[in-house]
């Protein structure tokens, strides 16, 4: 059983525990931008050479494996890890002709470079992973974490989720017609029955072990599936439930990753329709942006829920009357293809 | 098992390649213009994207050759297993798969897109690495557990790993697990960037050993439970695996090797063996002056006198996200057969080491080996495959 224990997060919005929590920030030219702290923690030297989503997930670590005792290892999610970087290389192969090029932008382009990192930084030997697979990176560390701490549940691993609004990707992706073509405000990104989503980035790391002792919240369980059929994805959806809820309970809070496209809501809908009346539904994705490991910043948004138990007004799509949220399912969907079911509770 | 490399388009052509000490590496790259072509030397895959278009029935458009080098392989992995369209498609069937390049191979055209010089390609959704199982999951109509990997030179060792840790906690009932990369600008002026290419054809464990050679290739195994094999071939087992991290540089290994050591020790204590049950070794050895001497020196560490090793990267370059998986099948060869492949290409060891790999192709009793993998960001992978 997975607990997380202590969460940080670096993402376009203030921390929730802060100041006033309905204030959303809003796009910069179409864009979330993540608000970086300082990394007072990061070697100044080692920080000045970082790409963004290296410093992100990075910076997003190392607070919290200071706050820890040893770990038994660091497990990451991050579709574009490096991207930049590899660009950055591919731009000099192509101007220098393949002539005598620096390595630096080459060795910080593997998509392993920040598990690598917090690995050097941290003189950590243990387990170390990165998985890449997209729109459900995040996920595959979320599952790795899970079947370690099932296997040596005395154990405690740092897992999480990055990814960066970096220029060449966005260029790619513009042409490939994954964002919004309109300018909109975020505040209104529901409303826009257009295709596309506005792009946003971030971090948002967990402390997690097999201890329920002082633990914000448990993951119970979590599905990934891939399908383009929204018939299958509520089917999948519903079995995941009859497996995974407690006999006699209900979902209290549907934490959707809705993210104003058209071509995803209505897999969206279809999975409202397995909810009762009595479970509210919250988005996040108008304050993060969407990007392949959104859904790291879903489960963060989770955590906070289950321990404050305080939601802002303006996240809710639907707010039913119960006021308690325990089981809290989260549903994310990248592209139309990669779909995420996953079960936290605050038991 | 399925496997493509310099040596050959089959399991098959791969083990006669072993036995004949076949060194696939060459002066030949016309996979695309690069001032390196005819050069330096690579282990190329002989069979063009054009062929493997035409012979996978690919018709979709922006197919990169690291897709297609991984469906070629895994298209023999799976009619080996004899396992149905049905089982494949099963949601207790995953699919787990590494690669360090992706789209990469398509240096002009990532340029171009990335920088907005055209309207866009037709390989926009293929640069990512994920784009590998992405395409398989189309292909197959997959349901089960997806997911890709990248810890670099290790990434397919690790895909077998979590392949194996999903069987054992219950969220797949068979894994097809693997790795594939194809040889790209990127890689070929990264590594170069680095001063770790030879010029020449690269000699692991060889004290004048000058680098590594880029070779490309892929591999696919299936696992299956025990329980579930009900009589069908089994071609080994797989008792150990461990993942450490070596925290010393983010492209080097520590000169004790403890990435190395703690993830060769770890999968001894999974497996329940001690160091002595290793019959052998199938050594990463890379052939750069870094990691022939890390390895020795780790190796001696944990076994005193180590047993018999190889590095294959002589016969077919370094594959790096493909090299795990493809030297998991070289590995389980040996144990199916009972021989050991030479390392090629060797003359004198290391001097501060004093190891000499094997060097001859024989037959031997072998109930046990290691297969090493290690990668940059200190990302160190072993495995033990037994006898089945």
């Amino acid at each position: 059983m997975l607990y997380i224990h202590q969460t940080y997060c670096i993402s376009p919005q203030q921390d929730l525990l802060q100041d006033d929590i309905e204030r959303i920030n809003e796009v910069d030219d179409k864009k979330l931008l993540s608000i970086e702290p300082s990394y007072e923690k990061i070697p100044p030297g080692i920080l000045r050479r970082m790409g963004k989503s290296i410093r992100m997930g990075v910076g997003a670590a190392l607070p919290l494996m200071a706050e820890s005792n040893a770990i038994d290892g660091i497990i990451m999610g991050s579709a574009n890890a490096g991207m930049d970087d590899c660009v950055k290389f591919l731009n000099q192969i192509v101007q220098y002709e393949e002539g005598q090029l620096t390595p630096g932008s080459f060795v910080q382009s593997t998509g392993n470079v920040i598990a690598g990192q917090l690995a050097l930084i941290s003189k950590n030997k243990g387990y170390n992973i990165t998985h890449i697979h997209l729109g459900l990176a995040f996920e595959n560390a979320l599952l790795d974490a899970m079947m370690q701490l099932n296997t040596n549940p005395s154990n405690a691993y740092l897992v999480g989720g990055v990814d960066e609004i970096s220029p060449f990707h966005y260029n790619i992706e513009t042409l490939a017609g994954s964002y919004k073509k309109e300018d909109i405000s975020n505040k209104n990104l529901y409303g826009s029955d257009t295709e596309g989503c506005i792009v946003g980035e971030g971090a948002a790391t967990f402390m997690v072990n097999g201890s329920a002792d002082g633990a914000i919240a448990n993951v119970k369980a979590i599905s990934t599936l891939h399908s383009t059929d929204k018939d299958l994805v509520k089917q999948q959806l519903n079995l995941f439930l009859q497996k995974n809820l407690p006999v006699g309970s209900t979902v209290d809070l549907f934490l959707s990753g809705e993210n104003g496209d058209k071509r995803t809501l209505p897999f969206y809908e279809a999975n409202e329709t397995l909810l009762a009346d009595d479970t509210s539904i919250v988005r996040y994705k108008h304050m993060t942006g969407d990007f392949a490991t959104a859904s790291a910043l879903g489960l963060w948004y989770a955590c906070q829920f289950a321990k404050t138990q305080q939601i802002p007004t303006q996240m809710f799509k639907k707010k039913a009357s119960k006021t308690i949220y325990h089981n809290i399912l989260l549903y994310n969907n990248f592209k139309g293809l990669q779909h995420s079911f996953i079960l936290v509770s605050n038991f | 098992m399925g496997v493509v490399s310099a040596i050959g388009n089959s399991v098959a052509e791969n083990h006669e390649a072993l036995k004949a000490a076949t060194c696939g590496i060459q002066y030949k790259l016309d996979l695309f213009p690069s001032k390196y072509a005819g050069i330096l030397p690579f282990g190329q895959v002989h069979i063009s994207n054009e062929d493997l278009l035409k012979t996978l029935q690919v018709t979709d458009l922006g197919v990169t050759r690291t897709s297609l080098l991984a469906l070629y392989a895994l298209n023999q992995a799976l009619a080996d297993s004899g396992i149905s369209t049905e089982t494949i498609q099963s949601f207790d069937t995953a699919l787990i798969g590494a690669n360090t390049v992706g789209g990469m191979c398509l240096t002009d055209e990532l340029y171009n897109d990335a920088n907005q010089k055209t309207d866009g390609s037709d390989y926009l959704g293929s640069y990512d690495c994920a784009s590998v199982n992405l395409f398989l999951q189309k292909h197959f109509k997959i349901n089960g557990i997806i997911n890709t990997i990248n810890t670099a030179c290790s990434s397919s060792a690790n895909a077998i790993m979590y392949g194996a840790m999903l069987m054992n906690n219950g969220y797949a009932k068979r894994a097809i697990v693997g790795g594939t990369d194809s040889l790209a600008k990127f890689t070929i002026n990264g590594f170069n960037a680095l001063h770790i290419l030879s010029n020449e054809i690269c000699t692991p464990f060889d004290e004048g050993r000058k680098g590594l050679n880029l070779g490309e290739g892929a591999a696919w195994l299936i696992l299956e439970k025990e329980e579930d094999i009900k009589g069908r071939k089994v071609y080994a087992e797989l008792t150990g695996y461990c993942n450490t991290n070596d925290a010393y540089h983010p492209s080097s290994l520590s000169d004790e090797g403890d990435g190395p050591y703690l993830s060769m020790q770890g999968a001894l204590k999974l497996a329940n063996l001690t160091a002595d049950k290793i019959d052998f070794i199938n050594a990463h050895g890379t052939g750069t002056e870094n990691n022939d001497q890390v390895e020795s020196r780790a190796m001696i560490r944990l076994f005193e006198t180590p047993p018999a090793f190889a590095s294959t990267k002589g016969s077919i370059g370094h594959t790096l996200g493909a090299a795990g998986a493809i030297e998991a099948v070289y590995s389980i060869l040996s144990l199916v057969h009972q021989e050991v492949y030479p390392n090629l290409h060797f003359n004198n060891p290391i001097t501060a080491a004093g190891l000499t790999p094997v060097t001859t192709y024989k037959k031997m009793p072998v109930n046990h080996v290691m297969s090493n993998s290690f990668g940059f960001g200190g990302n160190c992978s072993s495995l033990i495959f037994s006898k089945a």
